[in-house]
C-alpha cells in the first residue's frame, strides 16, 4: 500500500479551489411521523405469495419474496395461458419481431452461444421470462456450449440491452455485453428477477462505457440474485426510485460505482462483493426525485479495495458519482435508517464509510421538495462489521482535483495538516458534522450515527471523525489549515456518543427471507 | 449533482442567519424517526400548462371501456391497407382518395430523411378539433409516415429511396404502432415488428458523401416517443405530429391551395374547428420571415424534443426539464437548472447557461453525435446543423446569466 505524503500535496492550489458551503435553510426534521418500517400492507391484489421462482419449470412466477409477509404485485400468470418461444443464435430478427408482438406470460428460451444484436431488446408486455444457458464468465464476449451472451457492440447508438417495461418480468442466466447505454434497465416495473445474469463491457475505464449495469427504476419489488457488473461507467448494479429491493450473492468489480442503492424504500442488500471500483457500496438519496430513501440494511457484503480511478470524472460531469474520490467504501449520503452489519471494510484508499448530507452535493433545499426536504441524513447504525485496515491513507490515489472531487481534496488537504498532528489515516466512519444543519456543536451525535461492536485493525486509536464540514472547510478556504483541522473532531470506537443503540424500530426488510 | 465546495460565494454572516432562522434542528430528539415517504409534491409552476390536460386519455387503453369501431387487421404488407397506389418502382406511391397528404410546418428532424406524411379517417368518422394536443381521432384511423432518402439532399425529388413505413393505427383500445420496411426493389414494405438497420449514403447539403447506419425502430421502441402517462403512470400511446398548431398551413390538393385543416374540414372529416384567426400557428422554425428567434427555437424544441420532455412524458417527468411550447417557467425550461442526471462529459453544468450556447447541456446533448450523450434518444446518428445553429442562436440570444 503506498501511502499518501500528504505534504507533498499542493495545498496553496487546493486552497485557491475550495470555496465553501452555503446552507440557506432549514430542514423539516421535526416532523413526528413515524417511519414505515417496511411492513405496511402493500398492494392488494392476487399473488402467488411465498412462490419459490427459484426453479426453473413452469410459467412465470413472482419475486418469490415474502416481502412483508406475503404480498406481492397485483400480476400473475398462474391460470392463465403461457408459451415458451425457443430460439437459436442466427435468429436474431426472428427475436426481435417476437419480442415486439408477446402474448403476455410468454417465457423466451434463448440456447447457449452468441446473439448479436443491432438495436435494443424492447419489452412492453407483463408475465416476460427470457432465459439463456448460463451468464458465462468474466471477459467472455462470445457464448460457450454453456452460456448465452447477447452483444451490442455494433447496435444502434444509445440503445440500452434488455429494455423492458411490464409486471412480473424475470430475466436469467445470460450475459449482455458492449451494451450502448444501460445492459439491462426494467423501468416503471413490478415483481422484477434479475437471476445469474452478467453485464459487462469488453474495456476497462472506459467513460464511453454504458452506464449502468442492471438497472431495475421507479420499479416495485425488485430482486437481484447472482448478478455480476462489471465496467459500467456509472453504477454496475443500480437500484432506484424503488420500493422493496434485494441485492443478494452479486459481484460488481471496475465500475465507477459498484452497488448504487439510489431514492430507493426498503432495500435489502446481502452477500454481495464489491470491490476494484472507484466506490463499493453507495445508499444516497439525489434531489428532484419524490421517493424519500429509507429502510436500508446492508448485511454481510465485501467492500475491499475499491480504489480504481474515477473514469467518470472528466469535464463537464454532472453525475452524482464522478464527484466521488477514488478509495471510497461506502457512503451515505441524504439517506436515513439504514443498518450496516457483517460487512467488511479493508483498503480503500480514501476512507471506509462516510455519512454525508445532502447538501453538500445540492445546497438549495428547493431543489429536494420533491422528496420532502430529503437532504440531511440520519439514524445510521453501524454495528458487528469489521475493518480490515488499510484505508483511509491515500485519498483520491492522491490525485486530487479540487473541481471534479472537491470532497476528497478537503479531506485530503485538512488530513495533510492532520498527518504533522499524528493522525495518520482517515477513520473508519467519517461524518460530515453537517446533519441536522446547523446544530450546536454541543451534540456530539445529533443525527443519532451508532457504531457499535466492530472489529477493527490493532492499533487503532481514533476510529470515528466529525469532520465538521463547514468549519473546517471555511478555516481551510481562508488558509487556515491548523485552524480546520482543530474543527474535526476524532473518536476512540467506544466510549462516545456513537456507542449507541440503533434507531427504533428497528428494519425488518429481510427478515422473512431465508 | 456537483459538490459545492467551489462556489465561491460563501457568508458566514449567512450561515449565522440561516442558524438563527431555523433553529428546527431539534437537539433533544436527535433519534427522532424521519419521514419515511410521504413525498411533497411540488406544485409550483411546472405542472402549469400541462399540455394534454384530459381529452385525450378518455377512453383509450385505460378507462376498460374500448371505443365503439371494429379492430384493425394489421396486414403482413404495407399494400394491405390499400392506403396507397403505385410503388416507388413504377412512379411513386400516391395516396388513394381518402389518405389526405399532410405536412408540418416544423418537423422532427430524422438524420434528413424525407418524410411524406398522410392522415386516413374512416368513412363515418370524423376528428374532433383539440387546441393543444394532437386532434382527437377517430377508431380506424390511419396515420402513416415514410422515410426516404434521395441520393442527393440537394436534389430531394430525384433518385429517392424509400426506407420504411410507420403506420400508427387507432384500435377500439387505443394507438398502435407497426413498421413496414421497403423491400430492395421498392415494391413492396413487409411488416417488420422487430424493427431493421440498413446502411444509408447520400450527398448532403454541402455536396459531401454521408453514410451512416440507419436504424427502423421496432414496434415496441415507437412507444419511447409515443407516449404520454396516464395518472396510473402508465404509458399510453399518442400520436404526435397532428396537432392544429403544425397542420394550419397551406398544402396543395387537387392542383388547389388550401389550408389543411380547413380542408380536412372541408370533407366532413374534422369538426370544431374554430374560426382561421383563433387557430393556433406553429411557424417554420427555419423561415426567418415566419416569426421571431425565440419562438421558432421554441417550436423546433417543442417538435423535436416535447413529445418526451412535457409533464406527462416519462423522461420529462424524471428530468423536470419541460421543453412544450406553452411552458413559460424558465427553470423547468432549463435556465440555470440541473439535470436530473445527464451523465459525464455532457458540455456543461446546466441546462441552459443563457448567453453560451457552448455550456448548455441541451445544446450539447443536441450537437453531439457520441451515444449515450446525444438527444434524442432514438431516430438519430448524426446531428442536424441547421437545428443546432438555431438552438445556439437562442440560446446566446438570451440575455447572459451566471448560474450558480
Amino acid at each position: 500500500m503506498p501511502r499518501l505524503q500528504w505534504t507533498r500535496a499542493s495545498s496553496a492550489a487546493l486552497l485557491a479551489l475550495l470555496g465553501a458551503l452555503s446552507l440557506t435553510a432549514c430542514s423539516d426534521d421535526d416532523d413526528d411521523k413515524k417511519p414505515d418500517a417496511g411492513s405496511q400492507p402493500v398492494d392488494a391484489g392476487t399473488t402467488d405469495a411465498g412462490t419459490d421462482a427459484g426453479t426453473d419449470a413452469g410459467p412465470p412466477v413472482d419475486t418469490g419474496i415474502p416481502w412483508d409477509g406475503g404480498s406481492a404485485g397485483d400480476f400473475s400468470c398462474q391460470g392463465k395461458a403461457t408459451a415458451t418461444l425457443t430460439f437459436a443464435p442466427g435468429q436474431e430478427q426472428e427475436i426481435q419481431n417476437q419480442v415486439n408482438t408477446l402474448a403476455e406470460c410468454t417465457t423466451i428460451q434463448l440456447a447457449a452461444g452468441t446473439f448479436t444484436f443491432k438495436n435494443a431488446i424492447t419489452i412492453r408486455q407483463n408475465g416476460i421470462t427470457i432465459k439463456g444457458a448460463g451468464k458465462g464468465v468474466k471477459g467472455e464476449g462470445t457464448g460457450t456450449a454453456s452460456s448465452t451472451v447477447l452483444v451490442f457492440t455494433t447496435a444502434a447508438a444509445n440503445s440500452n440491452g434488455l429494455d423492458v417495461v411490464g409486471k412480473r418480468f424475470e430475466v436469467s442466466d445470460l450475459a449482455v455485453w458492449n451494451a450502448k447505454k444501460d445492459a439491462v434497465r426494467v423501468e416503471s416495473s413490478v415483481d422484477v428477477v434479475m437471476r445469474r445474469v452478467r453485464t459487462e463491457w469488453a474495456e476497462a475505464d472506459k467513460e464511453s462505457n454504458g452506464k449502468y449495469g442492471l438497472y431495475p427504476v421507479k420499479s416495485k419489488y425488485v430482486v437481484i440474485d447472482e448478478c455480476e457488473a462489471y465496467n459500467a461507467a456509472d453504477a454496475g448494479i443500480y437500484v432506484g426510485q424503488t420500493e422493496y429491493a434485494i441485492v443478494r450473492n452479486s459481484v460488481a468489480l471496475q465500475n465507477v460505482a459498484g452497488i448504487e442503492i439510489e431514492n430507493t424504500k426498503y432495500a435489502y442488500v446481502i452477500g454481495n462483493t464489491a470491490r476494484d471500483n472507484t466506490t463499493g457500496l453507495v445508499v444516497f438519496d439525489l434531489p428532484g426525485n419524490p421517493i424519500k430513501g429509507t429502510d436500508i440494511r446492508v448485511v454481510n457484503n465485501i467492500i475491499t479495495d475499491n480504489n480504481r480511478n474515477n473514469f467518470a470524472s472528466v469535464a463537464a460531469s454532472s453525475s452524482t458519482v464522478s464527484q466521488v474520490p477514488a478509495g471510497t467504501g461506502t457512503f451515505i449520503l441524504a439517506s436515513r435508517r439504514v443498518e450496516l452489519t457483517g460487512n467488511t471494510w479493508e483498503n480503500n484508499n480514501s476512507l471506509d464509510v462516510a455519512v454525508l448530507s445532502g447538501l453538500i452535493i445540492e445546497q438549495d433545499p428547493a431543489q429536494w421538495v420533491a422528496g420532502g426536504l430529503n437532504f440531511a441524513s440520519a439514524d445510521i447504525n453501524i454495528h458487528d462489521n469489521v475493518f480490515k485496515g488499510g484505508s483511509g491513507d491515500n485519498v483520491d490515489n492522491g490525485k486530487l482535483d479540487a473541481q471534479r472531487r472537491p470532497l476528497g481534496a478537503l479531506v485530503a488537504t485538512l488530513y495533510t495538516f492532520g498527518e504533522t498532528q499524528g493522525t495518520r489515516q482517515v477513520e473508519h466512519l467519517v461524518w460530515d458534522g453537517v446533519d441536522p444543519f446547523g446544530h450546536p456543536r454541543t451534540d456530539v451525535n445529533p443525527i443519532n450515527i451508532c457504531f457499535t461492536k466492530n472489529t477493527l485493525p490493532a492499533g487503532t486509536t481514533t476510529a470515528i471523525v466529525d469532520l465538521d464540514l463547514l468549519a473546517a472547510g471555511t478555516a481551510v478556504t481562508g488558509g487556515d489549515l491548523a485552524g480546520g483541522w482543530a474543527k474535526t473532531r476524532h473518536y476512540a470506537a467506544t466510549g462516545t456518543a456513537f456507542d449507541c443503540a440503533g434507531f427504533s424500530p428497528a428494519l425488518t426488510i429481510g427478515d422473512n427471507i431465508k | 449533482m456537483r459538490t459545492s465546495f467551489v462556489n465561491p460565494r460563501l457568508s458566514v454572516v449567512l450561515l449565522a442567519l440561516v442558524l438563527a432562522a431555523c433553529g428546527s434542528s431539534d437537539p433533544e430528539n436527535p433519534g427522532s424517526p424521519p419521514d419515511s415517504g410521504t413525498p411533497v409534491t411540488d406544485a409550483g409552476p411546472e405542472d402549469a400548462g400541462v399540455p394534454d390536460a384530459g381529452p385525450v386519455d378518455a377512453g383509450v387503453l385505460d378507462a376498460g371501456t374500448p371505443d365503439a369501431g371494429p379492430v384493425t387487421v394489421i396486414p403482413n404488407t404495407l399494400s394491405g391497407f390499400g392506403l396507397f397506389t403505385g410503388t416507388p418502382a413504377d412512379g411513386g406511391l400516391v395516396p388513394v382518395e381518402g389518405n389526405v397528404p399532410y405536412t408540418l410546418s416544423t418537423a422532427l428532424f430524422s438524420d434528413y430523411a424525407v418524410k411524406s406524411r398522410t392522415l386516413y379517417i374512416p368513412p363515418g368518422g370524423v376528428a374532433h378539433y383539440q387546441p393543444k394536443d394532437a386532434l382527437d381521432l377517430p377508431v380506424g384511423t390511419l396515420i402513416t409516415k415514410t422515410f426516404a432518402f434521395p441520393a442527393d439532399l440537394r436534389k430531394p425529388d430525384q433518385d429517392v429511396r424509400l426506407i420504411e413505413t410507420r403506420v400508427l393505427v387507432r384500435q377500439p383500445t387505443g394507438w398502435q404502432a407497426w413498421p413496414y420496411v421497403w423491400n430492395a426493389a421498392q415494391t413492396e414494405a413487409d411488416q417488420v415488428a422487430g424493427g431493421d438497420s440498413t446502411t444509408v449514403a447520400f450527398i448532403d447539403l454541402e455536396g459531401k458523401s454521408r453514410s451512416f447506419e440507419y436504424s427502423v425502430p421496432s414496434k415496441n421502441q415507437c412507444l419511447i416517443c409515443h407516449h404520454l402517462q396516464d395518472e396510473a403512470g402508465v404509458q399510453v400511446m399518442h400520436p404526435i405530429g397532428v396537432k392544429a398548431r403544425y397542420l394550419h398551413h397551406p398544402n396543395t390538393y387537387g392542383g388547389v391551395e388550401r389550408d389543411q385543416l380547413e380542408y380536412l374540414a372541408s370533407l366532413g372529416k374534422l369538426d370544431g374547428l374554430p374560426p382561421a384567426a383563433e387557430l393556433p400557428k406553429a411557424p417554420d422554425a427555419f423561415d426567418p420571415s415566419a416569426s421571431d428567434l425565440s419562438t421558432r427555437a421554441r417550436t423546433y424544441l417543442d417538435i423535436n424534443c416535447a413529445h418526451c420532455h412535457n409533464p406527462k412524458g416519462t423522461a420529462g417527468i424524471t428530468s423536470r426539464l419541460f421543453l412544450n411550447i406553452d411552458n413559460a417557467d424558465l427553470f423547468t425550461l432549463g435556465e440555470c437548472k440541473r439535470p436530473g442526471s445527464a451523465g459525464s462529459g455532457v458540455g456543461g453544468t446546466f441546462d441552459i447557461v443563457p448567453g453560451n450556447h457552448a455550456e448548455s447541456i441541451l445544446w450539447y446533448r443536441m450537437h453531439t453525435e457520441e451515444s449515450g450523450k446525444m438527444m434524442p434518444q432514438i431516430g438519430r446518428v448524426v446531428h442536424h446543423a441547421e437545428g443546432s445553429k438555431l438552438i445556439a442562436d437562442w440560446i446566446d440570444s438570451l440575455p447572459p446569466k451566471t448560474c450558480k
